[in-house]
């Protein structure tokens, strides 16, 4: 069995089934190959250690988490509970029963929040404030609100969207797939907060919104692009030096990504050139 | 009560929130209590235990917002065969959670499962009811990009950048 020289390919060999060795979980050949090319190459020595202490500080830092002290009480209560019931009479039957027939009526009195605010209500998580920023208009202008599907002639968006975001339009739909346009493009408000909107759709009634919005103090997405899905909707989030914006869609996870991906440089660039004009 | 550390620490990562941990675990021991009499005497009770949590888990995150940090581009998609950027020896545990926490939730279940809980891919196979391919993917996937995220981390610190040893 030969081993592993060293040399760049051979390294990516061995960084590749690296996570395997770290794991002891590579049979013994191919992790006696990788014990022998660390052997002779520093690089991939580094990249393990490496590799070894991300893993011993995680352990350290998951591992301290303390259990609520109550926990374990409020468990085995909850446990003697559930198993110790009375016997199901008929007066039970029909207590449950009122008790079923109140919460449904408690449910129904209850005011029934708009279809948006029903969806926005389901986010959690560090980043939904910021993500919801988003969410809110593509729910409240592109899903929920009645509008014609036919695509509005690109001279009324251009002046609907006014000479900051005029010329951004034009550049959008060159980078968009062949089934897809932009359907609608426009200033609007939800929230009391100001919005670019671009409503673009495609064919079998795909639904995408490119959302762009000022950023307001405290509100700030670290580099890169946050996605999260909620309900049927997809969330794709990244900023630029002073705005957020969004690629929300019902499209599948990984499709929304990539067209956040696709219109990011674009979308910037364009944010950097004219966002004093905006 | 057995592994009520492990479960609970597992389940604050999955959730990012200590009072639906707290309830997620609890729902983990009734409904293992319940069904106690399909779990094969002889098998591991702990896989068992983790894989009614990841189960119950899902279920109760299935209206939570799911947040997943990627990287731009489609880099995710690609092997691990790159070589880290300089991490710095030392991290405050905050921050290392706050990477962690960043991952695709998918992701973040194989690492906590494979390195703080130390299960085999085997295992973590039977608890994520997937492949052992899928683990290895996520497993990889999902450190790479902790390896980012804390590079990134110390980018913004301004260490690391000539492959020195800093500190947070």
């Amino acid at each position: 069995m030969s081993a592993i020289p060293p040399g760049d390919a051979a390294c990516e060999t061995v960084r590749a089934q690296m996570d395997a060795y770290l794991s002891n979980e590579l049979p013994a050949p191919g992790g006696r190959e990788i014990a022998h090319h660390l052997e002779g190459c520093s690089t991939c020595q580094a990249e393990l250690a490496t590799r070894t202490r991300v893993r011993a500080q995680l352990q350290d830092a998951v591992r301290a988490t303390p259990v609520p002290d109550r926990l374990e009480d409020k468990i085995r209560r909850a446990v003697r509970g559930r198993h110790a019931r009375p016997r199901t009479g008929l007066w039970a039957v029909a207590a449950a029963a009122a008790v079923i027939l109140c919460a449904i009526l408690i449910g129904l009195w209850r005011a029934q929040p708009s279809p948006e605010e029903a969806i926005l209500r389901k986010t959690a998580g560090p980043l939904a404030a910021v993500l919801n920023v988003g969410l809110r208009d593509h729910l409240q202008c592109a899903v929920f609100r009645k509008y014609s599907k036919q695509p509005v002639p690109a001279a009324q968006m251009a002046a609907e969207l006014g000479p900051g975001f005029a010329d951004l339009a034009p550049l959008l739909a060159a980078k968009l797939p062949a089934d897809f346009r932009i359907i609608q493009a426009h200033h609007c408000s939800a929230g009391r907060r100001q919005y670019t909107h671009f409503i673009i759709a495609g064919s079998r009634g795909k639904l995408v919104s490119l959302i762009l919005t000022r950023k307001q103090s405290g509100e700030w997405l670290s580099a890169g692009i946050h996605q999260a899905g909620v309900d049927r909707f997809q969330v794709a989030a990244f900023e630029s030096q002073d705005f957020l914006a969004y690629v929300i869609s019902d499209l599948d996870a990984e499709q929304d990504l990539r067209w956040a991906a696709n219109l990011a440089p674009t979308v910037r660039e364009y944010l950097a050139a004219h966002g004093n004009n905006t | 009560m057995p592994h009520l550390k492990e479960l609970y620490r597992t389940a604050v990562r999955l959730l990012g929130d200590g009072p639906k941990a707290e309830d997620v675990v609890q729902e983990t021991y009734l409904q293992a209590w319940k069904s106690f009499e399909r779990f094969a005497p002889g098998t591991n009770c702990r896989a068992w235990l983790f894989k009614i949590l990841i189960n119950t888990t899902h279920r109760h995150r299935r209206n939570w917002f799911n947040l997943h940090l990627v990287k731009e581009s489609e880099e995710i998609l690609e092997q691990t065969a790159a070589a880290t950027p300089p991490i710095p020896e030392r991290f405050a545990r905050q921050e290392i959670l706050r990477a962690l926490d960043g991952l695709p939730a998918d992701y973040r279940a194989a690492v906590l499962l494979a390195d703080v809980e130390e299960f085999s891919y085997k295992e973590i196979a039977g608890v994520l009811d997937v492949p052992i391919g899928t683990v290895m993917s996520r497993l990889s996937r999902g450190r790479k990009l902790l390896r980012e995220q804390l590079s990134e981390l110390a980018r913004s610190y301004g260490i690391g950048q000539a492959g020195k040893e800093g500190s947070a």
